[in-house]
């Protein structure tokens, strides 16, 4: 944002449409991949504006990153009515490692916007991802030895 | 004439020399990459120790804000229970049927077991559909002021109503 800022600074025109850009379209990644590196029109020479580091490998995984947590929300909206339709071993295991992803990077979401310091914030993601591998255990286990999420929750519903 | 000519001509040519260097004085120095930007931004953020983004005591609370913390706090707060649960199947001695079985001797009158039931069920049906309407966010549509706040409303609606049909199955 702050480099998005400076380049409304630096030419007006083209900032303004980078703006315009990037209220429109809702994915930073997108936005920061679509911009990356433009050769400025007013300007003399060769001179870029660098918005991106040069080889993209950051923002690539970043985009990558994003688009699996969309994928990764959507089959768990499935996977809800299946247990409920359909309550099988595949759909528990489906649902243990669904819902530990989802919530591990949810939380890393949080732990990003408020967690400050560079030490801080890797202990913390550090503590979350033992967490989320014991949850993940944790259901596994019930599923295992247990009866299983879908029959947990239809015998709980029962009560 | 030919002075005014020359008088355009000079400011033009004046003008576009003062831009050019207000240009250059902007501009970030040739070869800084977007890391090093951000991490001057964040330095100097960092030592200016104003309030962090994003920060929840200096808007006027509006639907969609309050929404979206919601939102948060529903996952924080599911996710916690998610943990909870794998943990103490790991940890406790007793299998699922016998804690069961231990609520079911506390014999809890059905209005308790229905709001438990609410209790449970309204932040998994709210973060659900609002994440369908943050999912339309995110293929761009529904973005407008009025759309939010009406997707809000809708929303709100249908997690209180199906939220208090699944407690009473």
């Amino acid at each position: 944002m702050a480099v998005l800022l400076k380049l409304g600074v630096l030419c007006s025109g083209q900032g303004a449409r980078a703006l315009s850009l990037r209220s429109r379209a809702v994915r930073p990644a997108f936005v920061s991949a679509f911009l990356q590196d433009q050769p400025t029109p007013g300007w003399r020479g060769t001179q870029h504006i660098h918005l991106s580091p040069s080889h993209q490998s950051g923002s690539k995984a970043a985009s990558l990153h994003w688009t699996s947590e969309r994928v990764v929300s959507v089959l768990l909206l499935g996977l809800i009515p299946a247990g409920y339709l359909n309550p099988c071993s595949v759909v528990d295991y489906s649902l243990a490692a669904a819902l530990t992803l989802h919530s591990h990077w949810g939380i890393g979401q949080v732990v990003t916007d408020y967690v400050h310091g560079d030490a801080l914030q890797k202990a913390t993601k550090a503590g979350l991802l033992a967490v989320s591998a014991l949850t993940f255990a944790g259901l596994c286990y019930f599923n295992y030895h247990d009866v299983g999420i879908c029959r947990a929750v239809a015998m709980l519903w029962k009560l | 004439m030919a002075a005014l000519l020359l008088r355009h001509i000079g400011r033009h040519c004046l003008r576009a020399h003062l831009s050019s260097q207000l240009c250059i004085r902007n501009a970030a120095p040739l070869g800084t990459t977007a890391k090093e930007e951000m991490a001057r931004f964040w330095n100097k953020n960092t030592s200016s120790n104003r309030p962090v983004s994003p920060h929840l005591t200096i808007y006027r609370w509006s639907l969609p804000m309050a929404m979206s913390v919601c939102h948060r706090g529903s996952g924080i707060a599911m996710s916690g229970g998610v943990s909870l649960f794998g943990l103490s199947a790991l940890l406790l001695p007793g299998n699922f049927e016998s804690y069961l079985m231990l609520v079911k001797s506390l014999c809890l009158g059905p209005a308790l077991i229905h709001a438990a039931k609410f209790v449970l069920v309204f932040p998994l049906m709210y973060h659900s559909l609002n994440g369908v309407r943050h999912l339309m966010w995110d293929l761009g549509k529904g973005l407008s002021i009025s759309q939010v706040q009406l997707s809000g409303v809708t929303v709100l609606v249908l997690a209180v109503l199906s939220s208090a049909g699944l407690a009473a199955i």
